[in-house]
């Protein structure tokens, strides 16, 4: 069998196969409606870059949760959070806005701990536990901010929105670099751990490592990088807003789901950003195929209740796929029963 | 309730916590009583019919919106759509009857339907897909939400019928609101469901051990789409009444009671892990947050501060009523 | 020297473990042999970290050591390899191995090369041939096993427990480990073997330890035992595997055949079961534990579906779809396991005793508190079940009572065919009486009984005739006069094999 064979064979087996797929075919849709000139002109690109890094950022930080088998439903609301702190740092403490960013960082992280705590501690139910949370960060952010304002100064959101020699987006930066932070963890003992303790809590225990402490670990990388979502955010919006945000914590989780993670040792971050490029990208899609509507179909208006519904149309259809996908590894199990005892040879053959 | 000699030998301490424990339901009523001779001692004033009428007409409508709840969380599931299939049947009322009281059957048999609708895809994706309810629902909900916008664009119109909204909200003898009448229909008829019908069996069987439940026979899926499709079915109802006590709509208008009924429901003694509860008990719990709700407005808290309050309460309500330890032998 | 010293376990009222003892010395390959019930788990448990004792102690090189975690267990040396295995299912092959484990790089990553090689020579040494990359839930079973092992040994450990792990292994598997075992025998480490299977005891074991009923009752050098020596040990029975039948060679004309099942394959636990019961009949089926006879059962029941096999009902073909097709086939089914199977702890008595009627039958007809409060009055004097009060919680009842009740819910709806899997474990004598009692009167009254018990004496007691189960095959049946505790131990451990093996291997030739 040709190397490339066998590396195409092993990828088909690795949890992104589905959602790089899915991605890749809305990918090519998009390009097609959106038209190959307009789509890939650096203002194009960038704009889609900085308008949906927040969303990317949230769905990744979802993921070393789901990996090691807990979940954060209130992660949307925790962006809103860190845009509120700093935002209030940087206006009423008079220090650069750097520094209002550092106590956003924070706030994610104790937010991340307290969930934790009640997840991983005290053991309460993961998903009504942090919709429980929702409630109350909701309410802190408002007395920290009580009506959305302030102004992010224009070199922070100019940078934000800037293309780094004309080419990359510099919102791209910051992908890269929580990349490469993931990449450094997985090939460190914790990056085994993690998987560990998600598929298989039990075993783990019995092989030496701590759960709950790997939790811990867990949910303070997602609280890094739910601050950089966050800081993303303020860049974005350039202003402050404390009820903002909360919808991203389903859109994270089910853009984790359609990309392929599963609730404990399977899947990758690779799944997470492949997902939600999957979710950006079809949203995309929709906005210029209704746009190619408006132009054909003479009178034929559409509203952005439209497109919102269909984006959380294919949300939900999403969340569907993993009918298909449990299947999938149901059947490779059964495979390896039936293979072996119909197959009578012996497997070290 | 327990052997005597077991009652001698425990300390008041434990006597306080099974007491508590025990029913639940009672606890709520106990604590109903207690937080509104709080509110009434710090505010003389809020001691009046009408406030003990509006009282009592929100316990009511969030009972009835807690009827499908508590059986969806009896049978181990959960059910975020109450919130958006209310509004949608309120935005439906309002919007086809348009004043007229002689589309009442049409608007019932229409809100119905929806229910039915939304009931079924609920059950049938909740036993497909191997999510949890709560993100199953939850994506269902933002749907029937989106369709609102889309169907109304965002502005409905319309209004109750003026009979239709007196039968909520007329006083009988000066205080309990006629929308009591309601509750003399739903009130057996969730009693039967749950109490004397196989139906009902079948569901506390099945949330209270669902293997056990299955291997004894009990058709588990089609009694978990069910138990949606009910939900659902009671929550649409729920939607019309609240129609007409709001007497126009908007959209959105109920979505809190999605998160409202599920406190309601645990307080009230279900377990969130199924297989306990009565539907006695979420009219106590619903009376509970009521009164709890009451209560913070005359303090006059500011909402994020109700925010907190609320989050605050469902995660004390999960701890006490934690029954899922981490197991090591 | 590894020593645990007089271990005390009990669960409940149900006493594991009394004063057991095991020793093994480096270098030394010791068996742990024991029949169902006979504490040899609990004792791999305890070793392993994985349960607590309430008395007794372990020592290494004569000081007392606490296990409480599998941490506990690599520092001090002890590696274990279970049988129903403590590998991740989601990871690879590669990172199961090294878990816990990984050698140590530069910047705090895993040094990637160096896992390669690790994992390379290992799987090398093993003679095993597969991807390391690949994801283990993926692999045949008897390849899991074996990378279990492989884990366990990559640990380098003093003392390594192999519990059941050779049970999905083919002959060839089985050599290369014990290749391996000799190897590290000659290096010094100490080793434990658990196995049902004789011939492996011979092959590769210095001494065994026999246990049963929970106590240590025999501790030899195999070199000097005999096979009939040490069954002797394990049951009290010494082995007679005379006139045993592998299958029905007679068919009874004339009485109803209620159940045919005809070469039922379930992978990986059943390989070829074929059973007959007849109307009226109480059918036993024994083995040791974990033979596939709970796995049979609920393939009757329809929980699984088998692949290979028919199943005929009342003389008709039957696919059962889930356990609601056949219980409404009037198929019922009391398990062992109540906690997990059968009771619902928060109901009522009365609730939990109607539950066989509450899942037959219209799903929204009245029905009235008098007509649940009725029935389960009824069933508790019928049955003798001793209750606070009908509206008490079922967990309230004590375990032997828990037991009538499930019994009495499914008596009560009257089945044609009652499935029981092992229901008198950790049921006290006189409950276990009642309930054999009742069975005997259903029987006589018409209804089939198919039992499957770990307790020989229960077997022997009330079945008419008894299946023997060994590795997912029945190695025989008795009736009549048959029926002797001897010939059902020798079938128990697969004794009767040997005779049956050649004839099976000349037929599929």
């Amino acid at each position: 069998m040709s190397n490339a064979k066998r590396l195409f064979l092993h990828f088909r087996r690795t949890p992104a196969f589905v959602g790089f797929t899915l991605f890749v075919f809305v990918l090519v849709l998009n390009i097609v409606v959106q038209g190959p000139t307009h789509f890939f002109s650096s203002r194009s690109l960038n704009t889609l870059f900085s308008k949906n890094m927040p969303l990317l950022l949230t769905t990744m930080a979802m993921a070393p949760l789901l990996i090691s088998g807990t979940l954060d439903i209130s992660i949307g609301i925790q962006l809103a959070l860190v845009n509120v702190v700093s935002i209030m740092v940087f206006q009423e403490w008079g220090v650069s806005l750097y520094v209002g960013f550092s106590m956003g960082m924070l706030a994610s992280l104790a937010v991340s701990a307290l969930c934790w705590a009640l997840v991983s501690v005290v053991r309460l139910p993961s998903m009504l536990a942090s919709f429980a949370l929702i409630y109350v960060v909701r309410g802190v952010n408002v007395l920290i901010m009580n009506k959305p304002q302030g102004k992010v100064p224009e070199a922070y959101y100019k940078t934000y929105d800037s293309l780094i020699g004309g080419v990359i987006p510099f919102s791209a930066l910051i992908l890269l670099f929580v990349l490469l932070i993931w990449l450094y963890l997985m090939r460190t003992k914790f990056g085994r751990n993690i998987y560990a303790v998600g598929g298989s809590p039990r075993n783990a225990f019995a092989a030496g490592i701590n759960p709950v402490w790997v939790q811990f670990q867990a949910s303070m990388i997602k609280g890094v990088i739910t601050g950089l979502a966050g800081i993303s955010l303020t860049l974005m919006t350039a202003s402050g807003n404390p009820l903002q945000g909360e919808a991203y914590g389903l859109r994270a989780l089910s853009a984790c789901i359609i990309g392929g993670l599963g609730f404990g040792g399977w899947g990758s971050m690779a799944c997470a950003v492949f997902g939600a490029g999957f979710l950006v990208t079809i949203q995309n899609t929709v906005y210029y195929f209704f746009n190619l509507l408006y132009r054909i179909i003479p009178g034929f208006t559409v509203t952005s209740y439209w497109q919102n519904l269909v984006s959380d149309i294919i949300i939900f259809f999403g969340l569907l796929m993993t009918i298909v996908t449990a299947k999938e590894q149901r059947e490779a199990l059964r495979q390896g029963f039936v293979k072996q005892f119909k197959g009578g040879e012996s497997a070290t053959q | 309730m327990l052997p005597n000699r077991l009652e001698a030998r425990m300390t008041a301490g434990q006597r306080i916590q099974v007491f508590i424990q025990s029913s639940p339901a009672r606890m709520a009523v106990i604590i109903s009583v207690a937080l509104f001779a709080i509110t009434v001692a710090i505010n003389p004033r809020s001691l009046n019919m009408a406030a003990l009428g509006s009282i009592l007409l929100l316990t009511l409508v969030l009972s009835f919106a807690s009827a499908g709840q508590t059986m969806v969380l009896i049978g181990g599931g959960l059910d975020f759509t109450v919130g958006a299939v209310m509004s949608s049947a309120a935005i439906l009322t309002t919007y086809v009857m348009n004043g007229q009281d002689g589309r009442f059957l049409l608007v019932f048999a229409l809100a119905i339907g929806m229910g039915i609708g939304v009931g079924l895809l609920n059950g049938i994706c909740s036993v497909k897909i191997d999510l949890p309810p709560m993100i199953v629902t939850m994506a269902i909900s933002n749907v029937v939400t989106r369709m609102q916008y889309v169907l109304t664009q965002g502005n409905p119109g319309g209004y109750a019928g003026p009979k239709f909204v007196g039968s909520v909200i007329d006083k009988i003898w000066g205080f309990i609101p006629s929308l009591t009448l309601y509750a003399l229909l739903l009130v057996p008829l969730v009693f039967f469901l749950l109490n004397k019908s196989r139906f009902g069996k079948q569901l506390y069987m099945m949330g209270n051990n669902p293997t056990a439940a299955h291997l004894t026979g009990v058709k588990t899926d089609k009694i978990r789409i069910l138990m949606y499709v009910f939900s659902a079915v009671l929550s649409a109802f729920a939607g019309m009444l609240g129609a007409a006590y709001m007497g126009t709509a908007r959209c959105q208008i109920f979505d809190e009671y999605a998160f409202n009924s599920l406190v309601a429901v645990i307080v009230g003694g279900t377990a969130f892990t199924g297989g306990i509860g009565s539907f006695a008990g979420s009219i106590a719990g619903a009376l509970l947050m009521i009164v709890l709700s009451n209560g913070l407005t005359v303090l006059a808290l500011s909402q994020p501060v109700r925010n907190i309050v609320q989050g605050v309460v469902l995660l004390l309500l999960l701890i006490v009523y934690n029954r899922e330890r981490a197991v090591r032998q | 020297m590894f020593e645990m010293c007089e271990i005390d376990k009990s669960y409940d009222a149900v006493v594991a473990c009394r004063g057991a003892s095991l020793q093994v010395a480096p270098g030394e390959i010791r068996a742990l042999l024991g029949s169902n019930g006979s504490g040899k788990s609990t004792m791999v448990k305890v070793l392993a970290g994985t349960v607590k004792p309430n008395g007794g102690n372990i020592l290494i090189d004569g000081e007392p050591v606490t296990i409480h975690s599998g941490l506990d267990c690599r520092r001090l040396g002890i590696a274990t390899a279970f049988q129903d295995l403590s590998l991740i299912p989601t990871m690879t092959v590669r990172d199961n191995i090294l878990l816990g484990n990984e050698p140590k790089g530069r910047l705090g990553m895993v040094d990637r090369k160096k896992s390669l090689r690790e994992v390379a020579a290992l799987l090398d040494r093993f003679h095993i041939d597969c991807d390391p990359d690949a994801y283990v839930q993926t692999l045949m079973p008897s390849l899991q096993s074996m990378i279990e092992v492989a884990k366990a040994v990559y640990l380098k450990p003093r003392l390594l427990l192999l519990d059941e792990v050779t049970a999905a292994l083919h002959r060839d598997e089985v050599q290369l480990i014990f290749e391996v075992l000799r190897q590290l025998k000659a290096q010094g480490t100490a080793i434990i073997y658990v196995t049902h299977r004789m011939d492996e005891i011979f092959e590769i074991c210095d001494t065994a330890t026999i246990m049963r009923s929970g106590e240590t009752v025999a501790d030899v050098s195999i070199s000097d035992a005999t096979l009939n020596g040490i069954v002797f040990h394990m049951t009290g029975q010494r082995p007679d595997a005379q006139d045993i039948l592998e299958t029905e060679e007679f068919d009874r004309e004339g009485s109803d055949l209620v159940l045919d099942v005809e070469h039922m394959a379930l992978y990986p636990k059943v390989r070829d079961i074929s059973l007959k019961a007849y109307k009226g009949e109480i059918v036993g089926i024994g083995g040791l534990e974990g033979q596939g006879q709970p796995e049979f059962i609920r393939a009757l029941l329809g929980v699984t579906r088998p692949e290979e096999g028919t199943i005929h009902y009342m003389r008709k073909e039957v696919r059962f779809h889930s356990p609601a097709d056949a219980v409404n086939h009037d198929i019922g089914f009391i398990s062992g396991e109540r906690n997990r199977e059968a009771i619902f702890p928060d109901r009522s008595v009365a609730q939990n005793l109607f539950a066989g009627r509450a899942a037959k039958g219209a799903l929204f007809r009245y029905l009235t508190t008098k007509v649940v409060r009725d029935f389960a009055q009824a069933a508790v004097e019928k049955y003798n079940i001793v209750v606070g009060s009908l509206r008490h919680p079922a967990s309230s009842l004590s375990g032997g009572n828990q037991q009538k009740l499930v019994v009495a819910r499914w008596i009560a709806v009257n089945p044609t065919l009652l499935l029981l899997d092992d229901p008198t474990k950790g049921v006290d004598i006189l409950s276990r009486r009642e309930i054999h009692k009742i069975l005997k009167q259903c029987a006589d009254e018409g209804m089939t009984i198919i039992l499957s018990s770990s307790e020989n004496d229960e077997l022997l007691e009330i079945a008419d005739r008894v299946y023997l189960f060994y590795e997912g095959r029945v190695s025989g049946t008795l009736s009549g006069a048959t029926k002797t505790p001897e010939r059902l131990v020798a079938a128990m451990m697969g004794m009767t094999r040997e005779q049956n093996g050649a004839t099976r291997e000349a037929r599929r030739a």
